[in-house]
Parts: C-alpha cells; sequence; structure tokens
C-alpha cells in the first residue's frame, strides 16, 4: 500500500465512521463540501450516465439536476444503457462538446476506453469532472467518488466476522472494465487473505450489472458449489439476482450475502435477511458534489484533486434509523424525459 | 431519400445551429463510419440474398484480437492481424453457407454467439489496455478537416461502389441474389462467390472493428452489440431489398447517413436515448413502407 492510498483509507475511514457515530455538524448531509453561491451567468453542464435503470444512478441524477436548480445551471444528460455501450458513450461525449456545454460530468462506463473522448473533450476547452466510476484518463479536473476500496474491505470484514474466519466464498464482481467492480472486489479478496486466511473464494465471475445477471451467475454458483457458505457482490444490481437465487434454492439464512448500495428490492431484502449488509455509497452527495465542483471549476475557484464521497454500513440493525434522503430520489421523482 | 436527408439536417441545424459546425460534421463523419463500413459488407451479403448477422460481434473480436496482437507484435502487426482474424470468421461464415449449405441466418447467428463468447473468453472479459498511443491517429486523427475514419469508410465505400458496379464479382452478387438456379444454370460458381462473399463482410467488419478499437484505445470485448441489426436497418432504409438482388452501395450510404445523422441530430436538439429509439424503430419500418408501395405503384 502506497502513502497515497493509506491516507485515502484512513479519510474514507474517518468519513465512513463520522456516518455511524457522529452527527454531523453541517447543516445538510453532504455540506463537507459546501455548495458555492450563485453565479451570475447561466451555466449549462453535460451529465453522462452510465445505466439509468439502475436506481442508484437515478438518485445521482436527481442530485445533479436539483443542484443545478439551485445554482441557477442547466444540465443536458445522456444514458448510455448499460457498461456494454462504450461506443454510445463516446458518441454522446462528442455531442456535448459540439453542443458547446461548459462543463461535462462524466460517470464513465469503461477506464481505458474513455480516455480519447475525455481528451477530445479538453482539447475543445471543455473541463470533464469525473464522478462515481473513473476514467483512466489523467486529464480530468477532479475525481469525486466514493472509495471502491473500502467498499470492498468493509464487504470482507463483515464476511469474515460472520463467517467466523471459516468457509467457502464466491463472487459476482460486476461489470468488467469498470473502476468500481476491478477495486472493490480486488480489495474484497486482498482484505480476505489478510485477516481471514481460511476463507477461501472458490469462483468469480464478471457480469453485466442487472439482477438478471446475477440471478443466472448465482444459481449457477449454487450448482457448482453445493457448500457455499458466503456471497459477495460488486454491487446490489447482481446482488438482488443473487439473493433471489438463494431464496428460492431454500438456502436463506445459511449463506452470508455482502453488497453494495441500497436500492428498494435490496432494502426489502436486508430487512428479511436474505441480504446480510450492504456497504452504501450516497448517491445524492455524489450528484451534488459533482455538480458543486463543476461550478467552482467554471467560477475559477480551486478544486480539490479528489473527493470522497461518505459510506455507511447498513444490516437489518439500523435499517430502520438511515437517512435515506441523499441515497434515493425522492419517491415518485422521474428523470425528466425530454 | 437525399431529399430526406436534406429535410432532415434543415430541421437540426435550425433548432441547433451547433448542427452546422465544423466540430459537429466531423463528429457525424466519425460516428457512422464504424456503422458504414459494417454496413458495406451487409450489403454484399444481403444482396447476394444472405445476411451476416455477426458483424456486430465480430467488432468485439475484432478488437480483442487486434489489442492483444498489437502488444505481443507491435502496431502494424495488431492492424493486420486484427483484420485477418474477420477475414478469418467470414470465411468461417461463407464455408458453412455455400459448403455445408446451412441458412445464411442460422450460420451467422451462430457465429454472433460464438464470436462474442471468443472474445469474452481470449480477454477474461475484460479490456484490454496499454496500446501504443501512435494507434489512436485511426480512430481520432484528422486528414485536414476529416476525420480519419471517415477517410477509411469513404474509400471502402468508393472500392466496394466499383467492385459491385464494375466486376464480374458484383455482377454474379446481384444474379445470385435475384435468381440463384438461373445464376447455377448460367454457369456462375455460386459455391466460390458465396463464400467470397462473407469474406468481404468479415473484411469490412475486420476493419470496422481496428477502427473502434482505435478510437476506444483498448481491446473491448462488449463492443457492438446491437450493431448488426442497425447495419441490415441502414441497408434496408436506402431502399436494399432484404430478399437479394436490389440495392447498392449508393442506397446504402443513404441509409447509414440517415441513422447516424438522426442519432447526433436528436442528441444535439436534446431529444432523450429512450425517444430516440422509438423515432429509429418507426423509420426503419416507414422507410421500408414507402419503399414497397412506390414498387406497387409501378
Amino acid at each position: 500500500m502506497n502513502k497515497h492510498s493509506v491516507f485515502r483509507t484512513i479519510l474514507a475511514g474517518i468519513f465512513a465512521l463520522a456516518a455511524f457515530v457522529v452527527t454531523p455538524a453541517y447543516a445538510a448531509p453532504g455540506d463537507e463540501y459546501a455548495r458555492p453561491a450563485k453565479p451570475a451567468k447561466q451555466y449549462t453542464i453535460g451529465v453522462l450516465l452510465p445505466m439509468l435503470s439502475n436506481p442508484h444512478f437515478v438518485a445521482q441524477l436527481y442530485g445533479y439536476i436539483d443542484e443545478a436548480d439551485k445554482l441557477g445551471a442547466k444540465v443536458i444528460w445522456f444514458d448510455a444503457g448499460g457498461y456494454q455501450y462504450l461506443d454510445k458513450q463516446l458518441s454522446q461525449m462528442e455531442d456535448l462538446i459540439a453542443s458547446k456545454v461548459d462543463a461535462i460530468i462524466l460517470v464513465a462506463v469503461n477506464g481505458p476506453g474513455t480516455v480519447g473522448a475525455v481528451a477530445q473533450a479538453v482539447a475543445a476547452g471543455i473541463p470533464v469532472i469525473n464522478c462515481n466510476v473513473m476514467t483512466d484518463s489523467d486529464k480530468v479536473v477532479t475525481r469525486i467518488r466514493s472509495d471502491d476500496s473500502i467498499i470492498g474491505q468493509m464487504q470482507a470484514d463483515y464476511m469474515g466476522q460472520a463467517l467466523k474466519g471459516n468457509g467457502k466464498v464466491a463472487m459476482l464482481r460486476g461489470a468488467p472494465g469498470t473502476s468500481w467492480a476491478e477495486n472493490r472486489g480486488n480489495a474484497f479478496k486482498k482484505r480476505l487473505a489478510e485477516k481471514f486466511p481460511h476463507i477461501t473464494v472458490v469462483g468469480e465471475q464478471y457480469s453485466q450489472s442487472t439482477p438478471a445477471d446475477g440471478l443466472k451467475l448465482m444459481e449457477d454458483f449454487l450448482q457448482t458449489f453445493p457448500q457455499l457458505d458466503g456471497v459477495y457482490n460488486g454491487a446490489d444490481t447482481v446482488a438482488i439476482g443473487a439473493a433471489q437465487a438463494v431464496l428460492a434454492s431454500g438456502k436463506k439464512g445459511k449463506i452470508v450475502i455482502t453488497t453494495a448500495d441500497y436500492q428498494l428490492d435490496t432494502e426489502k431484502f436486508i430487512r428479511e435477511g436474505v441480504i446480510n449488509a450492504t456497504v452504501v455509497q450516497q448517491p445524492g452527495i455524489i450528484g451534488r458534489w459533482g455538480m458543486r465542483a463543476a461550478i467552482n471549476t467554471l467560477e475559477k475557484r480551486e478544486v480539490p484533486k479528489v473527493l470522497w464521497t461518505p459510506l455507511l454500513q447498513v444490516t437489518s440493525a439500523n435499517a430502520d434509523k438511515i437517512d435515506m434522503s441523499t441515497i434515493r430520489a425522492p419517491a415518485g421523482w422521474k428523470p425528466p424525459i425530454r | 431519400m437525399p431529399a430526406v436527408l436534406i429535410a432532415m439536417a434543415l430541421f437540426f441545424g435550425t433548432i441547433n445551429p451547433n448542427f452546422w459546425s465544423v466540430t459537429n460534421m466531423g463528429n457525424v463523419a466519425r460516428q457512422i463510419s464504424i456503422l458504414a463500413l459494417i454496413s458495406i459488407g451487409q450489403t454484399f451479403a444481403i444482396l447476394s440474398a444472405g445476411i451476416d448477422l455477426s458483424v456486430g460481434s465480430l467488432l468485439a473480436l475484432v478488437s480483442v484480437v487486434c489489442a492483444q496482437a498489437m502488444l505481443d507484435f507491435g502496431l502494424v502487426g495488431g492492424i493486420v492481424i486484427g483484420v485477418l482474424a474477420g477475414c478469418l470468421a467470414g470465411l468461417f461464415n461463407g464455408l458453412l453457407i455455400a459448403k455445408a449449405r446451412v441458412p445464411a441466418f442460422i450460420a451467422t447467428l451462430g457465429m454472433l454467439v460464438a464470436a462474442r463468447g471468443l472474445a469474452l473468453t481470449l480477454s477474461g472479459g475484460l479490456p484490454i489496455a496499454g496500446l501504443p498511443h501512435e494507434f489512436m491517429i485511426i480512430g481520432a486523427g484528422y486528414w485536414g478537416l476529416v476525420p480519419i475514419p471517415a477517410v477509411i469508410a469513404a474509400v471502402s465505400f468508393v472500392v466496394a461502389f466499383f467492385v459491385l458496379s464494375r466486376t464480374r464479382f458484383g455482377r454474379y452478387i446481384y444474379a445470385m441474389g435475384s435468381n440463384e438456379e438461373a445464376a447455377i444454370l448460367s454457369g456462375i460458381n455460386v459455391v466460390k462467390y458465396k463464400i467470397l462473399v462473407y469474406v468481404v463482410s468479415g473484411l469490412f467488419a475486420g476493419i470496422a472493428g481496428v477502427v473502434l478499437t482505435s478510437r476506444v484505445i483498448s481491446g473491448q470485448p462488449t463492443l457492438g452489440e446491437v450493431q448488426e441489426l442497425y447495419s441490415i436497418a441502414a441497408v434496408v432504409i436506402g431502399g436494399g431489398k432484404i430478399t437479394g438482388g436490389v440495392g447498392g452501395i449508393g442506397r446504402t450510404l443513404m441509409g447509414v447517413l440517415v441513422l447516424g445523422m438522426l442519432s447526433n441530430g436528436l442528441n444535439l436538439i436534446q431529444i432523450s436515448s429512450y425517444v430516440q429509439n422509438i423515432v429509429v424503430g418507426a423509420i426503419i419500418v416507414i422507410a421500408v413502407y414507402i419503399d414497397l408501395a412506390r414498387e406497387r405503384r409501378r
């Protein structure tokens, strides 16, 4: 672990702890990175999302749009429709550049694949803010994200304790080529190997990030490894499918399921005890911070190179105490379809 | 169809003047070049009364092979091996269709699934990064004001136009597509030329795959999903007959331009991508309906 990542780990850890223990001294959640004054000019900000069929990104889009309203900015947003549609996101990026937006907020469908598109935007004089899922480009103004390594580690810690340091675990890693699937999965494995050497990872698979893909993979894992004790999920999109497979096989309570994020079905499975624990990002905060950073950049204010958004761990024990305002879009809110 | 194109361009340009900007015209040219390339191959296949459903998956297979070969053998090696991989897959399609008499729809459907699987297997499902930076020129570079991918597509169109209209191979494709029995009876070596049709389709999928790999400067096993359907759409929107024998490279170009301009223009006037799909679906059916109606009147 290099110096930077030690620092980052500690920082994110503090955030995670603060979310648990301390009632923040800020007026509203997410005010650690405060809203700037409303600029005199009306800016137009392009927002590129990877897959809006995941409620996580609906909540994030709500964050972008609501924050833009408060800052007098206009949002043009596009959805790539899935992590496999890299070519689509590149075209959308080019169309935002041609539309001469003032800044672009990019949630990348793919790390290496978006390098060229970011370079194009920067060459056209449009700053790029990278949120939540990372591009490999080094030309972005800032990266605003929750620490995916911590998400993996927290899952490993929960899994290790729940299994008392012994057992067989499978991994549903999520979408290949994305920073979240890579970093969370690698951190999970590393932490298990360090702290719980008697837990073995018997199988791991990537898939598209949907419940249907998770369901199918988990059914096959259950057939291949009848003695499975736990399953790690890179995101709740696949975990919801995995939970359904575990329920259907009658092994509820016998297999420890951990995951990340907190959409409605995930909450239901947490409360029913099918999913044991989830590490929850706060997409609303990611959205608001992304918009604030974009405005700050355009107003020529200093923006930190990295902004870590806080994490929460949710189990059936604390499910009643969670503040949903930063995790989900308000009930009934729908992305504005043009 | 040209009238429709002009009307579309005027419409988008009025709502968002940036549509006409040099940057955006460059964007349209670059965005359609991949579809243009695979649609050339699709034109050959459909004209011969066949179809090639594998071109989308071949983009992914070529991308992975090209990227891996480039890491192992360098820039030129990667490009050559990538294009060859496309040709080889096309040859396999052709042998299945012409020699083993498997219907084109089924043979290339098999390849659609298998090529995607092969791409995922070879890459382990992950993108292959670390390609040399000079390779970016193919996908992102310019020749004067024209993006390189568009230059490649334009040259390919000219060559394909020449092959279809001025060579024996081209005439035989029309003959096979109109009436295969008659073509056989008149002594055309249908087996040979059918194989060649799918090699050509694989070749253009190979070129497109290399260009796309450069655009994303990495080998990506998930590229090109549903692109085969858009290439078929381009052929029929342009006025190519889905059962073969009627159509041509110029018409396909029209179809490609309609599809490309639609998706770019609708993005620029900020129509959501969900609504865009509805529009594109409607256009495919309407275009073919108008063509058929005109034919009936004659």
